[in-house]
């Protein structure tokens, strides 16, 4: 990880410079340039699930002003196509999809570990869109003055939650200021209504189980690695936010989720749970779930960890990029910009599967202003912008992210299923990722 | 004329040179390399060092051990018993118990994977809810590390068992009649005869399906792999799942290098010492 361009990132975290530059008077939509119109050849996307539905949607729409470009979207489902992409790139671009969805967890370690991998979108044109994006964006994408990957989702910290249960149980979910009160309020949830206020994949059956410990760091500005790319696991903030997920295990408000999506999505058919701690992007899933719920949910930022602290963390963001051995970079790079710069595109994608846009003149569009029916008339896409337009702590997730996510999750399974001190489960880890990856532990 | 020989391996030859003495060779000379990604440092014995020192490395080897000390001879046991079942004149409807069991063996990994999955799931999965038709409390399959264990072993053994029978089947059905029918001449019962002609018998291919178990378990990664990803907190992680990981999860193929050949050495010192134990004496 370069120092120097985190150094030059906190800084702008810090003064929140980019948000001026494009929360002001709103970016000019960027027109595809001559390299866009003339691109030709036949190109193939690779997506997952919802994002791939929608670009399908999107490319008649592609054709009809690129003529000479076919595009071909695949859906080759998360997390498969992390395995598929490492494999291609492994084998020197062989049999990839000359435009890849990438979240950001795994894009720095393709950018770092497979030099080449993926294409400079410099020559293309891509430093156009530079201000287009939320504050932080671009820093993500680009490294050493080459850029990647064109931005597309940037998701907040949320906290969906059935109104009417905790109004059952005499809770005001909006006036809960802390993690810690909303343990009590979950306490009292539990005693009036049965049900137990979220859920955790606690063997971790799955490799994300460890979404709201690492929301939890985000809060408080950290993460499993600083800014130099030194390990700040068992930080006091990394083991603030285990001890938070210890305490909400022992108080018996924690549903089990083996085996993961399934899991989760069959809680929240089943009213399992009464909260759901995720990003932007999952308001669609729980309306597209259990759309006979309309009105009983609503959504919140997350309570801060300490009386006072943050409540807004864009937890994650997700790219496109085009393959660097792709033989039509330009119809590639055509399609990419296509999608992710127009801001009508943008807005068809959060309509259709509620995907929050990185774009931000896309937050023009009235449908983010919009009462939501699903979430009891609350304006659900100004709560997360309002989020976004806050300074960011940019994320660095390092190339070294999937070794220290496995990590992560075996010292949470380890709290949750043998009630282990989080403080010693978090040194263990950190010792761990530093013997494999050789990074210092800053302690 | 002298040729022809030659030309006809030639084909195999040069099939296995392509897919498989190139890997072999290849990779090592990668696990002399700190590998990251595409990136690739010389580092001499540095890969193997950290083996020692890795405390995951130990973990998927103590797991490798357990499933292998305590799987294989039970699987093996139970298709000894199944050989022999399969071979009594007392069974009716011998064909279609033999393909019974042996049908588990050409199931392909993912209808595998998604078939024990159904089955063991702790929510509402068939077996959970089949005993508790009994009354037996709900059990975390997959969730929790003994039992995470045990559900690898029954899909292991599920899955092998029918073959091995088969193999000593072939075996039983070669064996002469002649000393059966001597040993009950001398007045051996059904359980002397298994003792002393059946498994003395059955000699050469056990050796072989110890070998093969042996093996098929140190190198295990489909099972863990499909039903729990190698956890609950690394429980089920198996030499073969870290290698994986390394290799295509973390992009470190040096390593995952490293990790194969020092499996192969473990897999060459459990096979000399099997031979000597079980191998032909003269």
């Amino acid at each position: 990880m370069d120092r120097r361009r985190f150094l030059q990132l906190s800084a702008l975290a810090a003064g929140g410079t980019l948000l001026s530059a494009c929360g002001g008077g709103g970016a000019q939509p960027v027109k595809a340039g001559p390299t866009g119109t003339a691109a030709t050849g036949e190109i193939t996307v690779w997506s997952w699930q919802g994002p791939a539905a929608m670009m399908k949607e999107l490319v008649p729409a592609f054709t009809k002003e690129f003529p000479g470009v076919k595009v071909d979207v695949q859906d080759i489902g998360n997390p498969a196509i992390w395995d598929k992409i490492t494999t291609g790139l492994a084998a020197g671009g062989q049999g990839l999809g000359d435009v890849l969805h990438i979240g950001v967890d795994y894009l720095p370690a393709y950018i770092e570990k497979f030099p080449d991998g993926l294409a400079d979108l410099v020559p293309l044109g891509a430093d156009k869109h530079k201000a287009s994006f939320a504050q932080g964006m671009w820093e993500t994408v680009s490294r050493d003055g080459k850029v990647y990957a064109l931005p597309w989702e940037a998701n907040s910290a949320g906290f969906y939650y059935r109104a009417d249960l905790f109004e059952k149980a005499g809770v005001d979910v909006e006036a809960v200021q802390t993690w810690d009160e909303m343990i009590e309020a979950g306490i009292k949830l539990k005693e009036k209504t049965g049900v137990q206020l979220l859920g955790i994949d606690k063997a971790a059956t799955q490799a994300d189980s460890a979404n709201l410990f690492q929301a939890l760091m985000q809060l408080q500005d950290a993460f499993y690695f600083d800014m130099q790319g030194n390990i700040t696991l068992d930080s006091p903030a990394g083991v603030t936010a285990l001890t938070i997920i210890k305490k909400l295990n022992d108080a018996g408000l924690v549903a089990d989720y083996g085996g993961g999506w399934e899991a989760m999505i069959g809680s929240i058919k089943k009213g399992g749970v009464a909260v759901q701690p995720m990003p932007t992007w999952f308001g669609g899933i729980i309306e597209e779930t259990v759309p006979a719920e309309k009105g009983k949910w609503k959504v919140r930022l997350p309570p801060a960890v300490t009386q006072g602290g943050k409540t807004s963390a864009v937890v994650n963001s997700t790219h496109l990029a085009v393959t660097g051995t792709s033989k039509h970079r330009e119809a590639a790079f055509a399609f990419a910009e296509f999608v992710l710069t127009r801001p009508e595109n943008q807005v068809a994608i959060y309509k259709g599967k509620g995907i929050a846009p990185a774009l931000m003149s896309a937050y023009e569009d009235p449908a983010f202003h919009q009462a939501s029916p699903f979430f009891s008339g609350q304006k659900k896409g100004e709560i997360f912008l309002d989020s976004l337009k806050q300074p960011s702590y940019v994320t660095n997730y390092s190339a070294d992210y999937p070794r220290a996510l496995k990590a992560v999750t075996d010292a949470q399974t380890k709290v949750l299923l043998k009630g282990a001190d989080p403080a010693a489960v978090l040194k263990e880890a950190a010792d761990l990722i530093a013997g494999q990856t050789g990074r210092k532990v800053l302690r | 004329m002298r040729l022809a020989p030659y030309l006809f391996v030639l084909p195999a030859v040069a099939l296995f040179a392509i897919f498989k003495l190139y890997p072999i060779a290849w990779s090592f000379v990668l696990s002399l390399f700190r590998t990251d990604g595409a990136l690739q440092t010389f580092a001499g014995t540095a890969n193997y060092e950290r083996l020692a020192g890795d405390p995951l490395f130990w973990t998927a080897l103590r797991n490798t051990a357990l499933i292998m000390v305590v799987q294989v001879p039970l699987m093996l046991g139970i298709a000894i018993a199944l050989a022999v079942a399969f071979n009594s004149p007392l069974l009716k409807l011998k064909a279609f118990f033999r393909l019974g069991f042996f049908l588990p063996m050409v199931t392909g990994l993912v209808a595998y994977g998604i078939l024990f999955g159904v089955l063991l799931n702790p929510q509402g999965g068939l077996v959970n809810w089949f005993l508790g038709l009994f009354g037996v409390p709900e059990i975390p399959w997959l969730t929790d590390t003994l039992w995470a264990r045990i559900a690898v072993g029954l899909a292991l053994t599920w899955h092998y068992t029918g073959y091995n029978a088969v193999i000593y089947l072939a075996r039983l059905q070669a064996l002469p009649q002649d000393h059966y029918d001597a040993a009950s001449v001398d007045g051996a019962g059904a359980w002397r005869r298994f003792w002393h002609v059946t498994l003395p018998g059955l000699r050469p291919v056990l050796l072989l399906t110890v070998v093969m178990s042996t093996i098929g378990t140190l190198q295990l990664f489909d099972e863990p792999y499909v039903l729990t990803g190698g956890g609950p907190d690394n429980a089920t992680l198996t030499l073969g799942m870290y290698l994986y990981m390394n290799g295509f999860r973390y992009f470190d193929f040096g390593y995952a290098s490293a990790i194969a050949y020092a499996l192969a050495v473990i897999i060459a010192i459990l096979g000399i010492v099997q031979f000597k134990f079980l191998g032909d004496k003269s």
